[in-house]
């Protein structure tokens, strides 16, 4: 039944070839823990994902309680960890996963970093890799402060005097990312909406751009 | 004039039908000269993936359900709260203390020494050009990733310790550890354990619902314009708490003749049945 | 002239060129500036829409009546007052807070607490190390009474415009610190 149906579409799409390009692909013996126990340093990359498709998804599912509005956000926070079932597991997996992706990154960066895969021809897949880590971290920073609770608020505030400093441009990007000259209903809209649609739509793209150069180019070799 | 065939012009029309079929954007890298033998992604290679998978998500879901993401008190822009970013932050916000990231120069803190750091990071590949790809092969690139993974780890420690000491020092728990406890010493003593704000209730409760009085308010006209939860609609007030404003003889003259766009209503209802809701009426106050 | 003329000499040397738009190119610049506008009409009005905080401008704030003059010692000490704000669409009143002392020539100053390094609480004397001076928690900025900066911090303690007027002070908005330095 489902042969026929994937036999209907392909005969109309050819749709074969591209989950071929996306799947059908061999794994060289020194990346695979099965054989090299120590090639597990290997997997970091995958995990990644892995926990970034966790963050994905309980933080789609996070919106369905939480509202960012100063008023109502901490209240909604509190009210889907407390009250609502598993609540407190689909937060803490978004908690916890933020962490555990940063640690996950780091680990996949240092792995490619300590055995030089970086180098030609893979130069440009590193530079998008760290844009990816620097998205991740404007992730956490700008997630860090949806709760509303004391710690986000001072935290933030910290951050903004940092991006203070700069020169010349230091308070027009503060209050710019503020939203205004206080910390405060509209700092707490910003940084949702950063969180939530800009910094992913740039993630999804990078992650895009990283996948496909680690296909086009395969994997680097055994050192 | 350039119209004539020209086999050595190279053309190439893109997003156009005429563009030839290409060998498909991915080809499938050739493994053969690595050792070792190479094996399919899928199934053979996944599975071994998924396995590590397996074992990161239990104990992912064992950390989540054993230790609840932390949550502190509504923020209060004048609570007194030492801040602290999240931990994978602590290393940066420790290095902007030290006297040559602070003060005159902290321009060069900010901007100078991290901002080549992470642009060093970003920009590796064009730094660190040589051929040799053995981590002690590449001695300036390793030492210093080598130093700066012990400088972030010195620094995130430092900024955890100095935490850890003005805590002690000013006699706090960190909020979300002192809400939780409350919370729990709350919910033994069966008290609400919310933190949040609550809208203030100041709405009126109907005093006496159970009086004959609400039967005549329900069968007559009243309810149309006064609505079932005596909130009133449109121009129809409220007549919660309306023995605060109204004696009851005031209540009764407004039920017999109407007042404002409130036709008289002597005729629709006796004047004993007007005496009973006015009485009624006159004592609907908020409570005290 | 002279210059000119060899100029044109050299080039007639050169195979002739076409000077008019090819078809090709002409579609090319119109695809190209099409695509421009629409980019730029769609994405001119979310931009505008999204940096409206920054061109805004800021309000002056009025004094609010904070405390007798006649409390003021030449220690700061701490006062709080509520000042209304307007955050966007919300209308609330700020709890704020100033260090206020008369300095030796008599003349009121009143410190905001935001620690000029990174906008932590600065508190007075709380920190045994540092006796009379004001210190921030987060990274040990210190200043002194009149707010000068002396660790850490980049610049001094702001202060607030003071206002005296029968017997109360008044504090205004928050400006930089012009006691010192």
């Amino acid at each position: 039944m489902l042969k026929n149906v994937y036999n209907w579409i392909d005969e109309r799409l050819d749709i074969t070839p591209i989950w071929r390009d996306v799947a059908d692909h061999e794994v060289p013996e020194h990346v695979n823990p099965a054989h090299h126990f120590s090639a597990f340093v290997y997997c970091f990359g995958g995990l990644t994902f892995f926990i970034t498709v966790i963050q994905i998804l309980s933080g789609m599912f996070l919106t369905m309680y939480y509202v960012p509005d100063i008023i109502n956000a901490y209240a909604s926070v509190e009210f889907l960890q407390t009250k609502v079932a598993f609540g407190q597991i689909v937060r803490g997996m978004h908690h916890w996963g933020a962490s555990l992706v940063i640690v996950m990154m780091f680990l996949h960066t240092m792995r490619v970093f300590f055995t030089g895969s970086y180098k030609a021809p893979r130069e440009m897949n590193w530079v998008v890799g760290m844009l990816i880590f620097f998205v991740m971290l404007g992730l956490g920073l700008t997630g860090y402060l949806l709760p509303w609770d004391n710690k986000a608020y001072f935290a933030t505030k910290v951050t903004l005097e940092i991006a203070n400093s700069v020169p010349w441009l230091g308070p027009i990007i503060k209050e710019l990312l503020q939203g205004g000259t206080i910390v405060g209903a509209e700092t707490l809209t910003r940084f949702f909406a950063i969180h939530v649609f800009f910094l992913p739509a740039v993630l999804l793209a990078l992650l895009v751009g990283h996948f496909i150069m680690i296909r086009r180019q395969g994997i680097s070799g055994p050192l | 004039m350039a119209h004539g065939f020209k086999p050595d012009e190279k053309v190439v029309f893109v997003g156009d039908s005429r563009v030839k079929k290409g060998t498909g954007f991915i080809t499938p890298p050739d493994y053969t000269a690595y050792p070792g033998k190479s094996e399919a992604f899928i199934p053979n290679f996944l599975l071994k993936e998924w396995m590590v998978g397996v074992v990161v998500l239990v104990g992912f879901l064992v950390l989540t359900i054993s230790e609840p993401a932390p949550l502190g008190y509504p923020a209060d822009p004048g609570a007194s709260v030492i801040p602290m970013p999240d931990w994978y932050f602590l290393f940066l916000y420790e290095y902007l203390k030290l006297p040559y990231a602070s003060g005159d120069y902290v321009v060069l803190g900010t901007l100078g020494v991290s901002g080549v750091a992470f642009g060093a990071l970003l920009l590796a590949p064009f730094l660190d050009t040589g051929k040799e790809r053995r981590f002690y092969k590449r001695p300036i690139a390793s030492t210093l990733m080598f130093l700066s993974l012990a400088a972030v780890v010195y620094l995130t420690n430092s900024a955890w310790t100095h935490y850890a000491h003005e805590l002690e020092k000013s006699g706090m728990k960190p909020e979300h550890i002192q809400r939780e406890e409350e919370a729990h010493e709350k919910h033994l003593q069966g008290l609400p354990t919310s933190n949040a704000k609550q809208p203030e209730e100041n709405e009126i409760a109907i005093v006496d619902q159970q009086n004959p009085a609400m039967e005549i308010y329900k069968k007559s006209s009243c309810i149309n314009c006064h609505a079932a939860d005596m909130k009133g609609q449109g121009n129809a007030p409220t007549l919660r708490g309306v023995g605060d404003k109204l004696e009851k003889d005031e209540i009764a003259d407004i039920i017999a003749n109407g007042r404002g766009q409130m036709p008289p209503q002597k005729d629709a209802v006796s004047a004993e049945e007007i005496d009973q809701l006015a009485g009624w009426l006159a004592s609907q106050k908020a409570a005290e | 002239m002279n210059h000119n003329h060899n100029d044109e000499h050299e080039e007639s040397h050169k195979p002739p060129r076409r000077t008019e738009m090819s078809r090709r190119q002409f579609l090319t610049y119109t695809l190209g500036g099409a695509t421009a506008y629409m980019a730029a009409g769609v994405v001119i009005p979310m931009v505008r829409f999204a940096v409206d905080p920054i061109l805004q401008k800021g309000e002056t704030g009025d004094f609010v009546k904070v405390v007798e003059s006649s409390k003021i010692t030449a220690e700061p000490q701490e006062f709080d007052f509520e000042l209304k704000q307007q955050d966007g669409w919300y209308n609330s009143t700020a709890q704020l807070t100033a260090w206020i002392r008369k300095a030796d020539d008599g003349t009121i100053i009143a410190l905001s607490p935001i620690c000029k390094h990174l906008g932590c609480l600065v508190g007075w004397n709380n920190n045994e190390s540092h006796v009379n001076e004001f210190y921030c928690p987060c990274h040990g900025a210190r200043y002194t009474p009149d707010g000068k900066n002396l660790a850490v911090a980049p610049k001094p303690l702001d202060m607030y415009t003071v206002k005296e007027d029968g017997g109360w002070i008044y504090l205004g908005e928050i400006i930089p610190n012009t006691v010192v330095n």
